[in-house]
């Protein structure tokens, strides 16, 4: 009987692993050989040297300046959307609260959305004569129309802006969930010693929550590295190239105008290989077992 | 039950892999399929031209499979070109002009040559042949006509005390001025762009008959002419005469129909843009470009498509025949181009066709003018330059290097670092 059901489960394991290798591993280890190829994609040549392609990034100055940016989104965005979200999550965890169904829907509504609609809606919003233009003239607090979208600082303002609207509700579901896990009881003994809420929710809530920041931070690093939809779709990148990020510049190279397949392959193993690192620190640093 | 299921299942697969492998199209001798991508201007005008082929070939069909975007019949020829199958492909395409020498140079497999077809190529603007010529081979049956116009609001115009002949044949300095002066009067910008895809400096230099390339290199740093015109741009905008619009729909929907500039300088294919509004009718008038020195008129183009055979058609002779009678200027070419400027407002570049009558109407929206033939007209003298396969990556780093300028930095440096980046991104 066991024998049996061994041999089913082999069989199924093939089939499953199979199609990952065929669909999956199959297709990143030809983008890596291609990443050391250069030329049209039909006619496709080894650069020389063979790692020509990655040489040739330390003089791209475009990459150079979407890398900045990337991590310039990932330095500011990350840290503000997180504290935000467990904020969030923890006061709507407060089963006093009234109307909390309401206020977490609202909350994670935003993730509802199409990340190329809200690009469109937000780059509508802040259009030199855009409705964010329009209200603060009415208002009276400024006078002449602000180039959201046309000076390098309030456009990196805007995606900033847009990403923690748009995805500060989904991290906070995964605080939300990883509170409802935590044992009530602690907190009514963190009471009784005299703890106030600000301890609490340092030295109880924090810790115990460890496993799920260090999710959400591996998701948003992974996310904010492969930031594309925003920057092309917000601010096509501009102004003069000052919030591209490397994602939308890979897809610049492979897909528009002249194709460059093999540099764009080799820009795609830089991000993997970035996330990878900043992921494997992340797991060190949050892994308190000794 | 549960073994029901898995049978259903396993039948469903089967079916769904039967079905994507099967031919995407249907070959039934008197059918092509072709690709577009405008249901508003280019999609007519093949649909004109099935009609008219009809006539002479009662049981012909076009298939036309609307793409969301000129990009979207890019990527499947790049796709067909890499992977060398190319039985995904329809038999003809339409293609931008800018795109296709590169394009029939990296993925030959992916096109087959108009060589004897019965079309009189002398028929057509010379400019537009020369980006589907490749070699000596004629490959593209021109469609569209994307010489560039300069419209302005007479009536605003009117009100700053000018009037359509005096922007006609002046220099920038003096457009420059005049510009000032309208914002002045009327609070209107007198031009407009998209400066997230900015062809104002490419159209400025066609008009004084120059390139940004010089063998095959890019001539930004010391053109003298290029500078000159990067410093109206930057002049125009700082004047806030001249609108750099951060998106596409910025530029279309705030700047134009939005009722900012009255000044429009763009493809003639940027005049429906400009008809939206219905309250400015009779407000425009069509003029032709400025030049840097003055004396003449100022002629460009700036965007347009061809339609071409690809390398999966079967059926060639009957491609031939179907494009050289309709857009080729054969006998059908003057139902074609007339159903196809009625319907989708696409401007015809074969000479013979744009002298119908349908050409010579008044135009009410411009005041009466006969813009269609005027634009015609227009397109004989727009003079061939320099091309590259590098044209838009060169119109993306020279709308950096304005956007730079403009915010203080120096115009030389700004040039070189432009040049260097799309040396970059050639070598």
């Amino acid at each position: 009987m066991e024998k049996k059901t061994n041999r089913w489960g082999w069989a199924f394991l093939i089939v499953a692993s199979a199609m990952i290798m065929i669909f999956s591993f199959y297709p990143m280890f030809s983008a890596l050989i291609m990443s050391f190829k250069t030329g049209s994609s039909a006619n496709m040549k080894w650069a020389t040297p063979w790692y020509n392609n990655y040489l040739r990034m330390f003089k791209d100055k475009t990459f150079i300046m979407a890398l900045k940016n990337t991590f310039l989104y990932l330095i500011i965005q990350v840290p503000v959307m997180l504290v935000l979200a467990i904020l969030l999550a923890q006061l709507l965890n407060n089963p006093n609260l009234k109307c909390r169904g309401l206020f977490r829907t609202c909350i994670f509504l935003p993730c509802a959305i199409s990340l190329v609609s809200y690009s469109l809606i937000f780059r509508t919003l802040f259009y030199d004569t855009g409705m964010i233009n329009t209200i603060l003239m009415k208002l009276g607090i400024i006078h002449e129309n602000i180039k959201w979208l046309g000076q390098t600082g309030t456009a990196r303002a805007v995606i900033i802006t847009a990403l923690i609207w748009r995805w500060t509700g989904y991290n906070m579901v995964f605080y939300l969930a990883g509170l409802q896990n935590l044992d009530y009881q602690v907190y009514e003994a963190a009471q009784i010693d005299g703890a106030n809420g600000w301890k609490t929710f340092w030295h109880i809530t924090v810790p115990q929550l460890r496993p799920v920041i260090i999710m959400t931070f591996i998701m948003s690093i992974n996310g904010t590295l492969q930031l594309y939809d925003e920057s092309v779709n917000l601010t096509n990148g501009g102004p003069a190239g000052t919030t591209m990020t490397m994602s939308h510049h890979i897809y610049n190279t492979a897909f528009q105008g002249k194709a460059n397949f093999g540099y764009a392959a080799a820009l795609s193993f830089v991000v993997f290989i970035l996330v990878a690192i900043l992921a494997a620190i992340n797991l060190k640093v949050g892994d308190t077992r000794d | 039950m549960k073994k029901l299921f898995a049978l259903l299942l396993t039948v469903a697969m089967v079916f769904s892999l039967m079905a994507m492998s099967g031919s995407a199209f249907a070959d039934d001798g008197n059918t092509l399929t072709v690709y577009a991508w405008d249901a508003n201007f280019n999609i007519p005008a093949l649909k004109a031209a099935e009609a008219a082929f009809q006539k002479v070939h009662p049981d012909f069909k076009l298939d036309i499979a609307t793409q969301s975007g000129s990009s979207d019949v890019e990527q499947a020829m790049t796709l067909a070109g890499s992977s060398g199958d190319v039985s995904s492909l329809p038999d003809i395409v339409l293609f931008q002009d800018h795109f296709i020498q590169s394009y029939v140079a990296d993925y030959p497999d992916c096109w087959q040559s108009l060589e004897g077809a019965d079309i009189n190529w002398d028929d057509f603007g010379a400019e537009k042949l020369s980006y589907s010529t490749i070699d000596g081979v004629h490959y593209g049956a021109p469609v569209d006509n994307g010489t560039a116009i300069f419209a302005y609001r007479t009536d605003v115009l009117e009100q700053a005390g000018y009037t359509i002949a005096d922007m006609t044949g002046i220099t920038w300095d003096r457009w420059l001025e005049i510009a000032r002066d309208v914002k002045a009067k009327t609070g209107f910008a007198l031009l407009s762009m998209d400066h997230s895809g900015d062809d104002l400096p490419y159209m400025m230099m066609q008009a004084e008959g120059l390139s940004q390339w010089k063998d095959g290199k890019p001539n930004f740093v010391g053109n003298e002419p290029f500078q000159r015109i990067i410093e109206v741009i930057v002049q125009g905008a700082k004047d806030g005469t001249i609108l750099l619009a951060n998106s596409w729909s910025e530029y279309c929907d705030q700047t134009i129909v939005g009722n900012q500039t009255a000044g429009v300088m763009n493809g003639n294919w940027i005049i429906p843009t400009i008809r939206q509004v219905a309250d400015n009718s009779g407000k425009w008038a069509i003029t032709t470009l400025p030049t840097l020195d003055g004396g003449k008129e100022g002629y460009a183009a700036n965007g347009g498509s061809s339609l071409y055979i690809t390398g999966n058609c079967k059926n060639v002779d009957l491609a031939k025949e179907f494009l050289a009678y309709t857009f080729g200027g054969g006998e059908g070419a003057m139902e074609t181009y007339d159903n196809a400027l009625r319907d989708g407002g696409v401007i015809t570049c074969c000479i013979s066709a744009g002298q119908s009558d349908v050409y010579k109407e008044g135009i009410e929206y411009f005041g009466g003018q006969a813009i269609y033939s005027d634009i015609v007209g227009m397109g004989a003298h727009v003079p061939v330059i320099e091309q590259n396969d590098y044209h838009y990556t060169a119109r993306t780093y020279i709308g950096n290097a304005i956007t730079n300028i403009i915010n203080g930095a120096d115009l030389t440096t700004e040039l070189q670092s432009a040049q260097d980046q799309v040396e970059f991104e050639m070598g």
